[in-house]
């Protein structure tokens, strides 16, 4: 492979808004239920009683969001959990899925991301493609040309790590363990996030 | 809220939707064929994209662009015109925006003119209106029916028992003519603040040029969530002050996601206290400062630019004890407004009271930034005085990186309007040029006013429901004027839905002679008409022109054909003006293509001095000839063509160019030379003209300083004693705040905005456990008003006391109960006016308990309202 493409998301600036997913599920026609991207959501914390001033109730609480979609794994578990061989791996590091190949077994779902989806329409697997289709006409990804915070970029990782010096490979809580699948995913991470460790700089 | 995006409804229903809407086929902007887009190009070049409308108002403006195929709709764009960056970003659409296609063309688009089925002249078994079947009809029929019952009505009882309540500008024109109509008056979205910027001195808009606001040090973000209400530029702006060092507070009841993206701490206090967390903040000031060891206030501009702070400043004539510093001290009554009083109300701790006032006061470059969302309070009607008295206090008005910043509708880059056009983002004013035509039922030129006083033959929007029902009206000296309402003309908004006690106003439409509705889906208004005429969106006009923020124009064009038989609202009035006898040149004097074109040539765009306008457009002879319209060639900064290939014009910007703006910058360094449009001259804290107005109307009495009323429906009415502190029969409060799945009504009904954005009750863990309650269960919530279900999300992300539901979900009345299945939030919202007649949505008090009947159907199965069923299949 000669180089690994994957997703930036600069989750200071992630507000949850949704547009990205909007603009995935506009660009798919995806149905409801088939979403290859989704916001993730996560709350910290609970109310607690305010030491200085008895009978008053406090906020001990933090969240942010996390859009995130098919991070285009080094090691990917979808591919290998695949026994038609409908999921391949480009030499741009795409996770792409056949669906001319596909049988819809559904095994694919062990992804830790979910980002296969089953269309039942088509009876196939269905997942995104990184906006394949799109190369070379000049216009991004739908949604990282849709996003209003500027939160998305899709690229090279290593050359979108050289341009984001303070974001992480692999994630923050609460996604999985990035040791499971080498996730191609770069995140300046939320002020109130802790990011997981797992992810190799090795790209294969 | 579960994450959107996370599977919903396991069974889909709809499995792919553009086969859902097979039916239209190729022509009507649809699809043909579903497709599997995995590995396929988007269109190959075949297609081109198309500035595309979006128009519902929500009070911001993304730019948005349809790729249309052979007359397919494809797929949604947004702003790629120009190179992105700070100085000049591409105004970019929000999810709704997104979803325009989706909505559009969504399976419950009207296709047909229809009638109820036993509708009679004069009404026939009005109580089956919101249950009949409906019948389609000819497009002839339905303007026979609707020109019918206008003269029937207008000649049995006059022009007065039409009322069409800001019907908008078209239908407007075409019963203007015809002898007017009777309208309503009332402030929706700006609560308290239409008065107070009218007679304050604090206009609007008023905030300062965006490269001055991202250098402010420090923001209290008060009651204000532009990442779900005017989404798009405003949060993009905020995060650049955030990079730039600044501190955000968040003074909120709901940690919604601008201040999870934005804020430092969270200081949570209940819907409608926000006055007495003011008065508690004013008091620590008074009694900490001092000029000398710890300045705190700044008296200079206080003495100096306002009147009623204190009893040495008072306009002519006043009562001297009517002043703010008396007041919060309590001089006169014995009650001071410290923090230990305002804790009581607001439920922050008083220490956090006294930190947040000390470190306002403190900094010298900082911003409160808040919205209609506070005002919309019973009783509130000087509450925004109290804001003015603390941002006047603490030095922030008219100053670099300082200001009161209210309503994101223009929020977060204030001054001229540096690209001039249609100056209205949703609310499309129809031919410019042309004279208004003068609606004489009620004086006044046009309808659709956002006026905030009361005027003959105009209903508060409080009352237009109960002046059906009970016969009169509050008119404009507090009188009770009688009237006789026999029909109601809806060709704008959703009335039924989107005001106040829900129940009542299904009860008013059925006890009409006559109702009929314009509108592109079944919303309520629809549902509990005679007549439904299906009207284009403005995909299918001739275009549309429109600002975005002070930076942009943009230029709209046809997107495709009318979706089936829908018609434009243009030619409704043209066709009910030739029946009714009025000239159709009255309601078209000219073309809509012609009109959008005028529009484009007269834009203006401000030159690099700052000053000086010049034309936006170029116009040639041949682009006359091109664009087959009428018009003089002229000189401009881009072609005409130019304009409409790209549907948006940017003007350039830079920090330290001649278009920054500080609002009140010279009012500040000198008063006297540039006094205010107040009695006074001055900023007034002390206002005579608001409580004149609201002590005539009569349904409340006020002082005119901001002293603190407990709101009609406000946490003090949460209890049954509220000295012993005993709660009563509707112990929480809701906080009826806009949801990012709709703005207002708009987009309600779009399947996708369902799925990813589920209409929930929003309650605290420490309110839901007692009460057996648990995340995702069914919950009947009670309120004076009436009964609404709905799936319950728990979290620690409202206030303990607090529940949150949203406000524009579409009723959905289960007649055997009076329980609304739907969610809509007037349903548990009474319509008692207070004060100037405003709309006091977030006082609103309700019990909760668990449902133990049939769970709730999932929103996505209930988004569309599909009225003829074989129509449709």
């Amino acid at each position: 492979m000669t180089k690994q493409l994957g997703f930036y998301l600069d989750a200071e600036a992630c507000n949850g808004c949704a547009v990205c997913l909007v603009a995935c599920k506009d660009k798919y026609d995806n149905p409801v239920g088939v979403n290859f991207r989704k916001v993730i959501h996560h709350t910290m914390g609970s109310w607690e009683q305010d030491a200085a001033s008895p009978g008053f109730m406090v906020p001990q609480i933090s969240a942010y969001s996390l859009s995130i979609a098919c991070n285009h794994c080094v090691t990917p578990v979808c591919l290998e959990a695949c026994p038609v061989a409908a999921i391949s791996k480009r030499d741009d590091g795409r996770v792409l899925i056949d669906p001319e190949v596909c049988v819809g077994c559904r095994l694919c779902q062990c992804c830790p991301y979910d980002a296969p989806q089953f269309n039942e329409a088509l009876g196939v697997m269905t997942m995104c493609d990184g906006c394949v289709d799109l190369e070379g006409t000049g216009e991004e990804q739908a949604c990282v040309a849709a996003c209003p915070q500027r939160a998305l970029e899709f690229g090279d990782i290593e050359e979108l790590r050289a341009k984001h010096g303070d974001a992480v490979l692999g994630g923050v809580e609460p996604l999985a363990d990035p040791a499971i699948t080498q996730p191609s995913l770069l995140v300046t991470p939320h002020r109130h996030s802790t990011v997981l460790t797992g992810r190799t700089n090795a790209v294969e | 809220m579960n994450a959107p995006g996370m599977p919903r409804a396991r069974n889909p229903i709809e499995l792919w939707a553009a086969a859902v809407r097979q039916a239209g086929g190729v022509g009507f902007g649809l699809k043909k064929e579903p497709r599997a887009r995995q590995l396929l190009g988007s269109g190959g070049g075949k297609g081109k994209w198309i500035a595309a409308d979006c128009w519902p108002d929500c009070g911001s403006k993304g730019f948005n662009k349809a790729y249309v195929e052979d007359g397919v709709v494809v797929r949604m764009g947004t702003d790629d015109t120009i190179e992105d960056s700070w100085n000049k970003p591409q105004l970019r659409a929000c999810a709704r925006g997104q979803s325009l296609r989706l909505w559009l063309l969504g399976a419950d688009r009207l296709k047909y003119p229809m009638k109820r089925k036993h509708w009679e002249p004069g009404g026939g078994k009005k109580e089956l209106r919101g249950k009949d079947e409906w019948v389609r009809i000819s497009w002839d029929e339905a303007l026979d029916i609707l020109a019918g019952e206008l003269k029937r009505i207008k000649q049995s009882y006059g022009n007065e028992a039409i009322l069409a309540p800001w019907v908008g500008a078209i239908a407007a024109r075409a019963l203007g003519a015809y002898g007017g109509f009777t309208d309503q008056w009332g402030a929706h979205s700006t609560g308290t603040w239409l008065p107070a910027h009218l007679h304050t001195g604090f206009g609007y808009p008023h905030w300062n040029d965006r490269f001055d606001m991202v250098e402010t040090k420090l923001f209290l973000l008060w009651g204000t969530n532009p990442v779900w209400s005017q989404a798009g530029l405003p949060a993009y702006t905020y995060m650049q002050a955030k990079r730039n060092g600044a501190r955000f507070i968040a003074i909120d009841p709901f940690y919604n996601p601008t201040y999870e993206m934005l804020t430092d701490e969270w200081m949570p206090i209940r819907p409608g206290t926000d006055h007495a967390l003011i008065l508690g903040m004013i008091h620590t000031l008074l009694v900490e400062d001092d000029p000398a060891a710890n300045k705190l206030i700044d008296w200079d501009f206080l003495n100096r630019c306002t009147v009623g702070f204190d009893a040495e400043h008072l306009p002519e004539g006043a009562d001297p004890r009517d002043n703010l510093k008396d007041y919060v001290l309590g001089l006169n009554d014995g009650q001071p407004r410290d923090a230990e009083w305002a804790a009581q109300i607001c439920g922050a701790p008083p220490e956090r009271i006294r930190w947040l006032a000390r470190l306002l006061a403190k900094e010298e470059h900082a911003a409160i930034c808040t919205s209609g969302g506070v005002a919309r309070i019973d009783n509130a009607d000087t509450l925004p005085q109290a804001f003015i008295a603390l941002t006047a206090m603490t030095g922030h008005f008219g100053k670099p990186h300082s200001q009161l910043g209210v309503h994101h509708h223009f929020g977060t880059n204030g001054g001229p309007q540096l690209v001039q056009g249609q100056n209205s983002r949703s609310y499309a004013n129809s031919h410019l040029r042309a004279p208004p035509i003068p609606n004489p039922v009620c004086d006044d030129m046009m309808a659709g006013g956002f006026q905030h006083t009361s005027r003959k033959g105009c209903i508060n929007i409080n009352e237009i429901n109960t002046a059906v029902l009970n016969g009169h009206y509050t008119g404009v000296d507090g009188e009770k004027v009688p009237i006789d309402l026999r029909m109601i003309y809806h060709a704008h908004g959703s009335r039924v839905n989107q005001l106040p006690n829900t129940v009542e106003g299904i009860r008013a439409h059925r006890k009409v002679e006559f109702v009929v509705t314009q509108n592109m889906f079944m919303n309520a208004d629809a549902i509990y008409s005679d007549l439904v005429l299906p009207v284009t969106s403005r995909w299918e006009r001739d275009g549309n022109v429109c600002i975005g923020y002070r930076e942009q124009l943009l230029w709209h064009s046809k997107v495709m054909e009318p979706y089936f038989e829908c018609r434009d609202d243009l030619w409704i009035g043209v066709e009910l003006a030739k029946r009714l006898g009025i000239d159709p040149a009255i309601v078209e004097p000219w073309s809509w293509k012609q009109e959008i074109f005028n529009q484009v040539a007269d834009a203006r765009v401000m030159n690099e001095d700052g000053k000086t306008f010049e034309p936006l457009v170029t116009i040639t002879k041949d682009d006359l000839a091109a664009f087959d319209v009428e018009g003089v060639p002229q000189q401009g900064r881009i072609t005409v063509e130019e304009f409409r290939e790209k549907g948006i014009y940017h003007i350039p910007r830079e920090p330290g160019d001649n278009h920054g703006f500080v609002y009140l910058k010279e009012f500040r360094e000198d008063p006297d030379a540039n006094p205010l449009a107040t009695r006074s001259g001055k900023l007034e804290i002390h206002c005579q003209a608001i409580a004149d107005l609201v002590n005539r109307l009569g349904w409340s009495q006020i002082r005119p300083i901001p002293a603190y009323v407990p709101p009609m429906e406000g946490y003090e009415a949460t209890f049954s004693d509220w000295e012993q502190r005993i709660k009563g029969d509707y112990p929480l409060q809701v906080y009826n705040i806009h949801m990012p799945r709709r703005a207002h009504n708009f987009f309600d009904n779009a399947t996708v905005m369902r799925e990813l954005f589920p209409h929930e009750y929003i309650m605290n863990p420490i309110d839901a456990a007692p009460r057996g309650i648990a995340n995702g269960d069914t919950v009947l919530i009670r309120s004076p008003w009436g009964k609404v279900l709905r799936t319950v999300w728990v979290t620690p992300h409202i206030m303990p006391g607090v529940t949150i539901l949203g406000q524009g979900s579409r009723v959905d009345l289960d007649e055997e109960t009076g329980i609304d299945r739907g969610g809509c939030a007037n349903v548990l919202k009474g319509s008692k006016p207070t004060g100037g007649g405003h709309i006091g949505w977030n006082s609103l008090i309700v019990e909760v308990e668990k449902w133990t009947g049939a769970p709730l159907r999932s929103d996505v199965e209930t988004a569309h309202v599909i009225p003829l069923k074989d129509a449709y299949a």
